[in-house]
């Protein structure tokens, strides 16, 4: 029981900030197209904005490999 | 970059600007803020052109206009040079251009008419060479009436075969010649008494009757095919003639319009920058920027043509000028690929860093780190190689491919540090090990080397952060960015601390310093300066993608591996895992570059770049079109600064 309580504990860890990041990107990104066939010369500051939510499933993923195998 | 003043007699303005025009180092300042003291602004002001100068400008850009037109008429090739020198003539090129322009206008309408026409006729081309060596062939005769068809396919010939059998009996021959397109090109002969039939038939079948222009309707079939052949000849001569009028011309007179187009070019862009020089009663200034080893150079080549009555002098830089000095991306050759990234931001203003060389020092790294894999490096190595011959012409395709090569060295090295050539490929086959660690099986060590090269670079951000704000004489900031590197550090080693890495004892002296320190930073950093802290420690944290991405490379690889095992035939394993292979290499460089790219931009660069620079943009005959868009650019810049000090 101990095991499946850690691996749904390590899945809802990884599984929602992932789902949070893809809702998120979706947005910036549609955003973010809109944005660079004005002004092309955005596509750094586009870049930016995309890759910053993607922290969230990093420290979902860190969070899920400590339950798994530090806990 | 040095800040300069030109100075000289207003007649020698023109001159002056040709000159600076030709060296092409001096970025020219369209205002006089941080250039004239406040003594002396009565005196200095724009300089306005005169009613001769605006003359000037009228008939140079029309004399343009007509030029590029002429140009536009004329085949691309390449003109030689002329020795002529375009200013004496400039009113005799101007009275023959006139009559050359309609010349060439007339020549390219014939051009285009006579290309129309042979367009329509191309589709007749084919269809002519077949009949006339069928008709050469067969002979002709007098008496029997001919009908050309465009049929599809054999099958469409067997079809009209039968037709044709059922309805004249042996009185109508079909005769096929196959085209390079694959169709084939079909001729009846046929008595006059069945030929109507025979159309009737053809239009019943679908396959119509090759059609010939009305013009020619109440010719018979031979005179039509004669007329058409007669018609392509003469065109294709006539145009031929043209092309040959248009060449002998470019050559003849394309040398000496095109130097005068380029002196056109030349006085245009002396009239539009001379808008931005400055005059008293009897002196023009130009003010601007310039590197500094080019100053010399000008200077001395100001000394040579005007024997001192222009002069240059170095103005020093104050802090308030810094926001307005232009900068330029100067690397070693092997950074300059790189270049190409800081490109995708705004420059960096002059007082901060250009941010290349440490995209070109880590990019490579992190792209190792993550793709680790000596078989992939391997195979974009020399996939680089390989493409690198054939992108020279392009630029950004060269760089990419040379980024590609340095990359794909560090992923060999990483791959061997890793042990991992095709994923576990080289240790099942080859019996490869790990000289340093094994990624899949320590990913918890991993995870920790990850946040320690993040450590690493977020703190040699903040460093770089430091040493900027010093350069800049904010000191505030310069003592918020170091107590940021000192709070980094304390808040690891009471981490460390708590895992028992660091002795039990040093706990309470690491939170003692962290509270003292803490008044500090919210003095130097105000009320955000924790959250600004927090920010950090969760940048350093995101390096653990360098761990997480590059598990996920490998154990694609690995399932490459397993599934290609599973097929149980060697050529079929082969296929399945050489696709996943592959598939697993364009992920990997997609996903290495961009998570290595948004390392640099989102945690690194955000510690220590101040973007915001001006490019620098020197005025040289290379420059125009850059001086031409940049026009209204400047023009409002101007306006603001002159608003800007009128308020203040």
């Amino acid at each position: 029981m101990d095991k499946i309580l850690i691996a749904f504990a390590a899945a809802l860890a990884i599984g929602l900030p992932a789902i949070a990041t893809a809702w998120a990107q979706s947005k910036i990104g549609a955003a973010g197209a809109g944005s660079l066939a004005e002004k092309p010369e955005l596509s750094g500051t586009v870049i930016i904005l995309v890759a910053i939510p993607e922290t969230m499933v990093i420290l979902g993923f860190v969070v899920a490999v400590i339950i798994l195998l530090g806990g | 970059m040095s800040k300069v003043e030109i100075v000289g007699p207003r007649d020698m303005l023109g001159e002056t600007l040709s000159l600076v025009r030709k060296k092409g180092d001096l970025h020219i300042e369209p205002s006089a803020v941080g250039f004239v003291d406040d003594v002396h602004k009565r005196d200095i002001h724009s300089l306005l052109p005169n009613e001769k100068a605006l003359f000037e400008k009228i008939f140079l850009q029309q004399l343009e206009e007509k030029l590029n037109s002429l140009f536009a008429c004329l085949p691309t090739e390449a003109i030689r040079e002329s020795f002529l020198t375009p200013r004496p003539i400039i009113d005799t090129v101007s009275r023959t251009l006139d009559k050359h322009l309609g010349m060439c206008r007339s020549l390219f309408d014939n051009r285009d008419t006579l290309r129309h026409d042979l367009a329509e006729l191309s589709h007749y081309k084919i269809f002519l060479a077949t009949v006339s060596t069928m008709l050469d062939k067969i002979g002709l005769i007098p008496d029997l009436d001919y009908i050309g068809i465009s049929l599809k396919d054999e099958k469409s010939e067997d079809i009209l075969k039968e037709g044709l059998d059922c309805l004249a009996d042996a009185s109508c021959e079909l005769f096929t010649v196959p085209t390079e397109e694959g169709a084939l090109v079909g001729l009846i002969a046929a008595t006059k008494d069945v030929s109507d039939d025979i159309r009737t038939l053809l239009s019943q079948k679908q396959m119509p009757e090759f059609t010939f222009p009305e013009s020619i309707q109440s010719l018979s079939f031979v005179q039509k095919v004669e007329y058409l052949q007669k018609e392509i000849r003469e065109k294709e001569t006539a145009l031929n003639s043209v092309n040959a009028e248009l060449e002998e011309f470019t050559h003849r007179w394309g040398p000496m319009y095109r130097a005068a187009l380029d002196w056109v070019h030349e006085q245009l862009s002396i009239i539009q920058v001379s808008a931005f020089s400055f005059e008293t009663a009897m002196c023009f200034f130009i003010y601007g920027w310039m590197p500094a080893e080019k100053v010399a150079s000008l200077r001395a080549g100001l000394q040579k043509n005007f024997s001192g009555s222009v002069v240059l002098e170095e103005i020093d830089i104050r802090i308030e000028d810094l926001e307005r000095v232009p900068v330029v991306l100067q690397n070693p050759e092997y950074f300059k690929p790189f270049e190409n990234f800081t490109r995708l931001l705004p420059l960096p203003s002059y007082t901060s860093f250009d941010p290349t060389p440490f995209i070109g020092l880590f990019f490579p790294l992190f792209f190792g780190l993550i793709l680790g894999d000596a078989g992939y490096g391997l195979i974009l190595l020399l996939v680089s190689i390989m493409t690198s011959r054939f992108s020279r012409k392009k630029r950004l395709l060269h760089d990419a491919i040379r980024i590609l090569k340095v990359c794909s060295l560090y992923a060999i090295i990483f791959g061997l540090l890793y042990g991992e050539v095709f994923g576990n490929l080289g240790h099942t086959v080859l019996g490869i090990k790990p000289l340093l660690i094994d990624r899949q099986k320590n990913i918890i060590p991993m995870l920790y080397f990850a946040m320690a090269v993040g450590l690493a670079h977020v703190t040699l951000g903040l460093a770089m952060g430091f040493v900027s704000a010093l350069r800049r004489h904010t000191k505030k900031e310069a003592l918020a960015k170091l107590l940021n590197i000192i709070f980094i550090f304390l808040t690891v080693a009471l981490i460390i601390t708590f895992f028992g890495l660091f002795p039990q004892l040093l706990k309470r002296p690491l939170l003692i310093t962290i509270l003292v320190l803490c008044p500090l930073l919210l003095f130097s950093g105000g009320i955000l300066a924790p959250l600004e802290l927090l920010k950090n420690i969760g940048n350093i944290i995101s390096y653990a993608r360098i761990m997480a991405i590059g598990l996920t490379s490998v154990l694609l690889a690995n399932v490459a591996n397993q599934l290609s095992g599973l097929t149980g035939d060697f050529i079929l394993g082969l296929i399945v895992g050489g696709i996943i292979h592959l598939i697993g290499i364009i992920i990997g460089v997609f996903s290495s570059s961009i998570h290595s790219l948004r390392l640099h931009y989102v945690e690194f660069f955000d510690k220590f770049i101040e973007l915001g620079g001006r490019k620098y943009r020197p005025f040289s005959p290379n420059e125009k079109k850059g001086q031409e868009n940049d026009k209204t650019e400047t023009e409002e810049e101007h306006y603001k600064q002159e608003q800007r000090a009128h308020s203040s």
